[in-house]
């Protein structure tokens, strides 16, 4: 009993499987042989294409978003080294500026070596007073070089100083502009003389007779009295000028021809005897 | 070592005051540095190493500012004895204190310079600039406590590799033994 119910379903399962392939073999054959595009292709397309479809989009995406990332990482790369190559070159231009400011300085200087009595000694400032009540400087060149105490500083704008001390190799310069610096002077228009003091900032005038014609903007320069300074060096033009009631004297006071917060290179007048009167 | 250690950082600060620090905007003030030494050796340490210290930054002031050599060799010395008596009778070294004591320091300093500058050379007009006065007496004020306790790390550092240093003589507990 039990074989032959065991032989009935194996019948069974091969007409079913016979079946289903006579099915498949006839539509294989009437596909085949009309060339037709039926619903159940069409379906599986519309499935698969969908499917398809998404995934294709989402790679797309992914593709899309992997290439901007990537673009995105050489633009970066790119943009650093077009800063960097900016930098570089904007180096190269204020190294190129600095030089030309410097050829320009240094011509100036030049120049104006011409012009004072030789000798002459180019010295760069390497110090400032670190204080507020004094106006120095020191310089690289000291008395290995020849530079001794009350030797005149000057620029190519005008009077900067004199030595006050030397080492071998540095020496203090006091500013014009200090309150104890006095330069004997004189008004280029009328020639009338006077002295020229330090008031930390700027100078003033001093003993100038209230009769004597000073005017705002005349010329200020040294004297060569006293033979510290030259003769002829600029030191200022007048920015204010009063006459008060009490008094013999007018106050008289210049605005500095040296920039003193721009100073870097100086010009020492070597002289024999510097501190001769 | 500790008295090597501040001459060396007191020739720094002097240095960078006279170079880099003049460097910045006028605006942007630049804080005398080696006063604030000053101030704090003469709150800190003792008479001796204080004065000697004291004395020989006012020396390397002389060869950096101005004209009168000695000047500031005598301001600093007055100013360690009276901030060394001030310290003895008040305690000053808490931070609370240290900002106003460091300002009216400061005044005290730039009046002595004012009036021995005056006495020193007559013929000159020293003015008294109040902006600047009162911009320094500003920045040093805020930057003291951060500048002290800078200074007392360095003293600690210094007492703390001393200690360790195997080379150190160790006394012995007899102090009439050598």
């Amino acid at each position: 009993m039990r074989k032959r119910s065991k032989r009935t379903k194996q019948i069974k399962g091969f007409l079913l499987f016979g079946l289903l392939l006579t099915l498949i073999l006839i539509l294989i054959v009437s596909v085949v042989g009309r060339q037709e595009f039926n619903a159940p292709h069409k379906f599986a397309l519309e499935v698969l294409g969908s499917a398809q479809q998404g995934i294709s989009r989402v790679s797309a995406s992914l593709s899309e978003v992997w290439q901007k990332y990537s673009e995105l990482l050489r633009v970066r790369e790119e943009n650093l080294r077009l800063r960097e190559e900016l930098q570089k070159y904007k180096a190269i231009n204020n190294e190129y500026r600095e030089a030309v400011a410097t050829n320009v300085r240094l011509a100036k200087l030049l120049a104006m070596k011409e012009t004072l009595p030789a000798p002459t000694l180019t010295a760069e400032i390497i110090g400032m007073d670190p204080s507020q009540w004094f106006k120095t400087v020191i310089i690289d060149r000291g008395s290995s070089d020849g530079v001794q105490a009350g030797m005149p500083a000057t620029t190519v704008d005008g009077v900067v100083g004199q030595v006050v001390n030397a080492s071998p190799h540095f020496a203090k310069i006091l500013l014009a502009n200090d309150p104890n610096s006095a330069i004997d002077a004189l008004i280029q228009r009328t020639r009338v003389q006077g002295i020229v003091k330090g008031n930390g900032a700027a100078y003033y005038m001093d003993y100038v007779l209230k009769n004597s014609d000073v005017q705002k903007g005349d010329t200020i320069v040294t004297s060569g009295i006293g033979g510290v300074f030259p003769k002829g060096i600029p030191l200022g033009t007048v920015s204010h000028v009063e006459k008060t009631r009490r008094g013999m004297f007018q106050k008289i006071e210049i605005e500095p021809s040296t920039d003193f917060s721009e100073l870097e290179y100086i010009i020492i007048v070597m002289k024999k005897d510097p501190l001769a009167k | 070592m500790v008295v090597s250690a501040l001459f060396l950082l007191g020739t720094i600060l002097l240095i960078l005051q006279t170079t880099v620090l003049h460097a910045l905007p006028e605006w942007f003030g630049r804080p005398n540095l080696l006063f604030l030494l000053v101030v704090f050796i003469a709150t800190n340490l003792d008479v001796y190493k204080g004065a000697m210290l004291a004395l020989l930054f006012g020396l390397l002031m002389d060869i950096f500012s101005g004209i009168f050599l000695g000047l500031h060799p005598i301001v600093y010395l007055l100013l360690f004895f009276v901030l060394q008596g001030v310290s003895r009778t008040l305690a000053i070294n808490e931070a609370v204190h240290q900002m106003p004591l460091v300002a009216l320091s400061y005044l005290a300093t730039a009046s002595s310079i004012y009036l021995f500058a005056t006495i020193l050379a007559p013929e000159s007009t020293f003015y008294w600039a109040w902006g600047n006065e009162i911009l320094q007496v500003l920045i040093l004020a805020i930057i003291c406590i951060p500048f002290f306790s800078f200074c007392k790390w360095i003293i600690a550092l210094l007492n703390d590799t001393g200690k360790r240093n195997p080379f150190r003589r160790q006394k012995s507990g007899n102090r009439y033994l050598s």
